[in-house]
């Protein structure tokens, strides 16, 4: 079941990633961190469009959050 | 001064390397380090603010497959898939903690695609394309609203898609939330999608008059800021589809009735000061229960010009094909399928978004170059003749205002 797989999955995730002990960047020191380029998407409705041509084009999807949005996929 | 700061905060760029230049132990920064950090300044990196403008979009975009290289085909049309879509967005602030965004989009497609692949005179793998041209169009309506509250955000999606032979009614729920220091974001989502396939009788033989299919997708991830340049994030996806999983345009195709899928995928972007350009990678591993698993590795180099943008990119994508994939369909068996979206085989994509503001207009152009090729691939498995390459292209506009 990859369900069960996935949830382990997540399970141990969280818990590693709670148990990490990385500094925490003040936040007067985090304007960079705000750049256009620092985003995780070029823009949204570029990703959205993006993600359904390749979700049409090959076997692979998901990964960038919830699914939906009909087919289109000849 | 305390305003100041704030507002130099708030505006990201100059200001950090303002305040970058303040000493840590400055009475102003230690005055202001709470209200600073409670601050909702840096969007997406962490749990959201509300948006502080309006947003009215428009994007077009032209997308176009290559012909058929003539040595592959062994019957029909080469020339396949022409795809104009249409975006039109806007997105507003409501109240103090609330947002709204209502989202078009429109698909005209023409064209044709393979129908099932025999053999030519030379007894090689061909395709016989599906005949006359087909013609459809597609109509996707979305509202999304969100809530904000001081270390997160939480939205509501739904989705309604719309086309000849295909509708799809989704919901999705998604949050975000920051731990105590902000250095950390947890998101998670969940979504679920009624769809429903009624193919059109007219090029080809199809045998089918409707089916339904249901998808279920959960996500969970966690986003760390490292150091004042650089984050990183990982996340996991499940998604579970039951119902019609089969192309009803392929004349040798049965699938199962089911499909499970999961992702790994990280992302990693990495600020450079003095470059004033952002580094940006992904990487999403794929495994699912039809036997396919694949690579996806994203890298693009995000340039800062003023208010403007330059963003070149390449994108790799390798999958192992189906256990009941074959390059000629074996109907012999339970499930068969000869769709060389199913094939094992490689594609590279290539290319340049840039930005240009112009008072409170964004304007942005994108063009992309797409080529598939079993030699690409970083599996084993015979190479299907109906690989696709494409071209792609988009001009967009966008205007924030208060």
């Amino acid at each position: 079941m990859r369900l069960l797989r996935w949830v382990a999955m997540v399970t141990l995730l969280s818990s590693t990633v709670g148990c990490s002990n990385i500094e925490a960047v003040p936040a007067w020191e985090r304007g960079y961190l705000a750049e256009p380029g620092m985003q995780w998407e070029l823009s949204r409705r570029e990703a959205k469009f993006a993600g359904h041509v390749y979700t049409s084009k090959e076997a692979s999807s998901g990964g960038s959050g919830a699914a939906g949005g009909g087919c289109g996929c000849n | 001064m305390r305003q100041a700061v704030a507002v130099a905060v708030t505006k990201h760029r100059l200001d950090s390397a303002v305040l970058q230049k303040l000493p840590t132990d400055s009475p102003v920064v230690a005055s202001l380090g709470a209200a600073i950090a409670s601050l909702p300044t840096y969007q997406k990196a962490f749990a959201d603010a509300p948006p502080a403008f309006t947003e009215v979009g428009l994007r077009y975009s032209h997308y176009t497959e290559d012909s058929l290289d003539k040595d592959l085909l062994v019957f029909g049309d080469r020339d396949r898939y022409d795809i104009d879509v249409t975006q039109l967005w806007i997105e507003a602030p409501v109240g103090g903690a609330w947002s709204v965004a209502f989202d078009v989009q429109n698909d005209s497609m023409s064209g044709a695609s393979p129908w099932f692949v025999g053999t030519n005179l030379d007894g090689e793998p061909g395709v016989i394309m599906s005949g006359a041209s087909i013609q459809d169009n597609r109509v996707e309506v979305g509202v999304t609203t969100r809530y904000f509250w001081a270390d997160g955000n939480a939205g509501f999606n739904v989705t309604h898609s719309d086309e000849d032979d295909y509708e799809a009614l989704a919901f999705s729920f998604d949050a975000a939330w920051n731990s105590d220091d902000n250095s950390r974001t947890w998101s998670a989502s969940a979504s679920t999608s009624d769809d429903s396939v009624a193919p059109v009788k007219e090029a080809i033989p199809v045998f089918i008059d409707q089916e339904e299919l249901d998808t279920q997708s959960l996500y969970f991830g966690v986003s760390q800021v490292l150091t004042s340049t650089s984050i990183v994030r990982v996340g996991l996806s499940y998604t579970i589809s039951d119902g019609y999983l089969t192309d009803p345009y392929k004349l040798a195709d049965q699938r199962p009735s089911e499909h499970e899928r999961v992702t790994l995928n990280t992302g990693y972007r990495q600020y450079f000061v003095e470059a004033g350009g952002a580094l940006k990678m992904d990487y999403r591993f794929y495994n699912d229960d039809w036997g396919t698993d694949s690579h996806t590795l994203e890298v693009a180099w995000q340039q800062s010009l003023g208010r403007h943008s330059l963003t070149p990119y390449l994108r790799y994508y390798s999958q192992s094909q189906a256990d009941f994939f074959s390059v000629i369909a074996d109907t012999s068996t339970d499930f068969y399928a000869d769709d060389y979206r199913l094939s094992s085989y490689g594609a590279i994509t290539a290319g340049l978004r840039g930005t240009v503001m112009i008072g409170d207009w964004e304007v942005e152009g994108q063009l992309e170059r797409y080529d598939s090729d079993n030699s690409f691939s970083l599996y084993g498995g015979d190479a299907a003749p109906g690989l696709v390459d494409f071209w792609r292209a988009t001009v967009g506009v966008t205007l924030r205002f208060d």
